[in-house]
């Protein structure tokens, strides 16, 4: 009996041996004292290297740990804006609240564990890869969401996200096993093989299997109707793990959506497709219809990723290489709107006593320009206004979506975006037409009443560089990409042709 | 035995952890009900990986106890804190996010 030493692709597992050692480091770096301040700096060294390591592998797709993970183009874009959208969410985090509460190193270590995670479910071609990195995203951000210990509020939001989540993880399980019962094999491919072979086309095992992970999966990106946590975890977090979450976690689930249903599925096409056009139809309108009135902008944002999830859903329908490509296209716009508009709530947060009330941004457009602009921005991109990359990212998806014959789903796109008009230009027109005076009268009595629990008021943050230029860094790349869309549809297109090429 | 009967009894407890998720109202109990449900999903995986013939389910079963564990980990310690702020430990009384 000989040893055969398996064949280990280091280049290929590098970027997830950086974010480990990253983790480790700056979990470390809490006891030194003399590091102890350093974490943010070392979590940014990590996500440096890693997003280093996965350009470096650009274009060069390799299929690693027989065949666990796939590192793809695909793989490498959705962990580059996971990446992105961590950076930004350790620049928020600088002077948080909840930072100092839960301890810097840990906030961050557990920060670069869900990214580790998402990394990881980008590259899952195998049902045991995609359930523990989904968990490895997901544990993580259930303590994140209740760093804030000293408010109610961040407690209740993490311990009704563990909850949810968990019944999500549970149904994708469940239906994980039926897939395996059914065709003997974990492997995304052994699957799509095992369904090709035996003739298994309408089995209830393999049925029973998609509905239960389609289920799943519909609760980790907050898909109505499975949506209902997202406005109250995303009003309880911190606002800067908020904007992580909205982001990075949509992008890494929708990645993991799209190869499993149209890799280890892709046969299935006419079990699942009617269904999931459903859920996107549903999820457009609840979340739009949802947003309406509300007066809190993270309860806003949280109704709005809801109808935005929808609109997203569409392109995982068409199981086609432009819907692929138009897919990143959106998650890549998607995160420059939504980190321009968080890191301008993070600053009135702290600016203001109103917290993330509407009424925080009333006469902002007098008062402080340069942080008006970025939300106004964000919120006319968001809405799909033209000269941005959500308008542009809206053409993308609806043109997918005729082509794949789904032409009533990109109906319900358009008029989702006309109803979500309504509610984005109310925050617009807040911070625009209200006169300055009105709301300094209104400010003065909240403060003499404000309650020990209610974070410290720092009127300059708005001018920290840490919040105000991600704030314009975000809107910036929000209207160049509008405007000059090609390198990011070139990068999109990259990503489609790896899953369909 | 027959695969079948295995698979039934993991229905039965996946819908009784679901159940108990709706009906309780003590976070406790909750975890208690969703470790039920990812055990539902360890029974069954470990009934067809016996059907199917290879170790691959027995594999997944193993690793999924594991998260299982770190789940109800990060559960108890959000139970603690919230219990060490005085808050009332029913869910429907956690109610200050809404709207």
């Amino acid at each position: 009996m000989s040893f055969n030493e398996p064949h280990i692709d280091y280049a290929g597992i590098s970027p997830l041996i950086a974010l480990t050692v990253g983790l480790c480091v700056v979990l470390l770096s809490a006891v030194f004292r003399p590091l102890r301040r350093t974490a943010p700096l070392l979590t940014m060294v990590a996500l440096g290297a890693t997003a280093g390591l996965l350009v470096w592998q650009w274009d060069d797709p390799k299929t690693l740990i027989t065949g666990a993970l796939r590192l793809d183009d695909l793989a490498i874009s959705i962990s580059l804006i996971a990446i992105l959208t961590a950076a930004f969410c350790v620049l928020l985090s600088l002077r948080e609240r909840a930072t100092e509460e839960a301890g810097s190193g840990e906030y961050h270590a557990l920060l670069l564990g869900s990214v580790l995670g998402m990394t990881m479910l980008a590259q899952a071609t195998n049902l045991v890869t995609f359930f523990v990195a989904l968990e490895t995203l997901s544990i993580p951000l259930y303590i994140l969401c209740a760093t804030n210990l000293r408010r109610e509020g961040s407690l209740e939001s993490g311990l009704k996200y563990l909850i949810v989540g968990s019944i999500g993880s549970a149904t994708l399980l469940y239906g994980m096993a039926f897939l395996y019962g059914g065709t003997g094999s974990t492997n995304f491919a052994g699957i799509a093989h095992g369904i090709a072979r035996s003739g298994l086309d309408g089995d209830p095992l393999i049925l029973i299997g998609i509905a239960m992970a389609a289920v799943g999966l519909a609760f980790k990106t907050s898909i109505a109707p499975f949506h209902q946590w997202t406005p109250d975890v995303y009003q309880g977090a911190p606002t800067p793990i908020t904007s992580f979450m909205a982001v990075a976690t949509k992008a890494a689930a929708f990645a993991v959506f799209l190869r499993f249903f149209d890799v280890a599925l892709g046969s299935q096409l006419d079990s699942w497709q009617p269904a999931l056009a459903a859920l996107a139809a549903i999820s457009i309108l609840v979340g739009n219809v949802g947003a309406l009135g509300q007066d809190s902008l993270k309860r806003l944002m949280g109704w709005s990723g809801v109808a935005q999830a929808g609109y997203m859903l569409g392109s995982v329908v068409v199981a086609s290489e432009a819907g692929t490509s138009a897919l990143v296209f959106y998650l890549a716009a998607y995160a420059f709107m939504n980190l321009a508009a968080f890191a301008v709530i993070v600053a009135r947060e702290r600016e203001t006593v109103f917290g993330d009330d509407i009424r925080g941004v009333r006469g902002l457009g007098a008062e402080r320009p340069l942080l008006a602009w970025p939300l106004t921005i964000s919120m006319l991109a968001l809405a799909g206004l033209p000269a941005t990359t959500g308008f542009i990212g809206k053409l993308y998806l609806i043109e997918a979506l005729v082509e794949g014959d789904y032409t009533w789903l990109a109906v319900f796109i358009a008029v989702g975006t006309m109803i979500s008009l309504a509610y984005y230009l109310r925050v617009v027109a807040a911070m625009w037409m209200r006169p300055e005076g009105e709301r300094a009268a209104g400010a003065r009595p909240a403060i003499a009443g404000a309650s020990p629990e209610a974070d410290p008021v720092d009127p300059e943050a708005g001018r920290r560089w840490s919040l105000a230029g991600p704030a314009l860094l975000a809107a910036a790349a929000t209207v160049f990409f509008g405007i000059v869309p090609q390198p990011l549809v070139d990068f999109a297109e990259h990503a489609g042709r790896s899953l369909f090429g | 035995m027959n695969t079948d009967w295995f698979v039934v009894l993991s229905a039965l407890l996946f819908s009784t952890g679901a159940l108990g998720i709706l009906l309780r109202r003590s976070p406790m109990v909750i975890l208690l009900c969703l470790e039920l449900m990812l055990n539902a999903g360890n029974l069954a995986l470990v009934a067809f990986s016996r059907m199917v013939g290879n170790a691959q389910g027995q594999v997944f079963a193993v690793i999924v106890m594991v998260i299982a564990a770190c789940e109800v980990v990060v559960g108890l310690g959000l139970i603690v804190a919230i219990f060490r702020r005085r808050l009332p430990l029913d869910v429907d009384d956690l109610r200050e996010l809404r709207g």
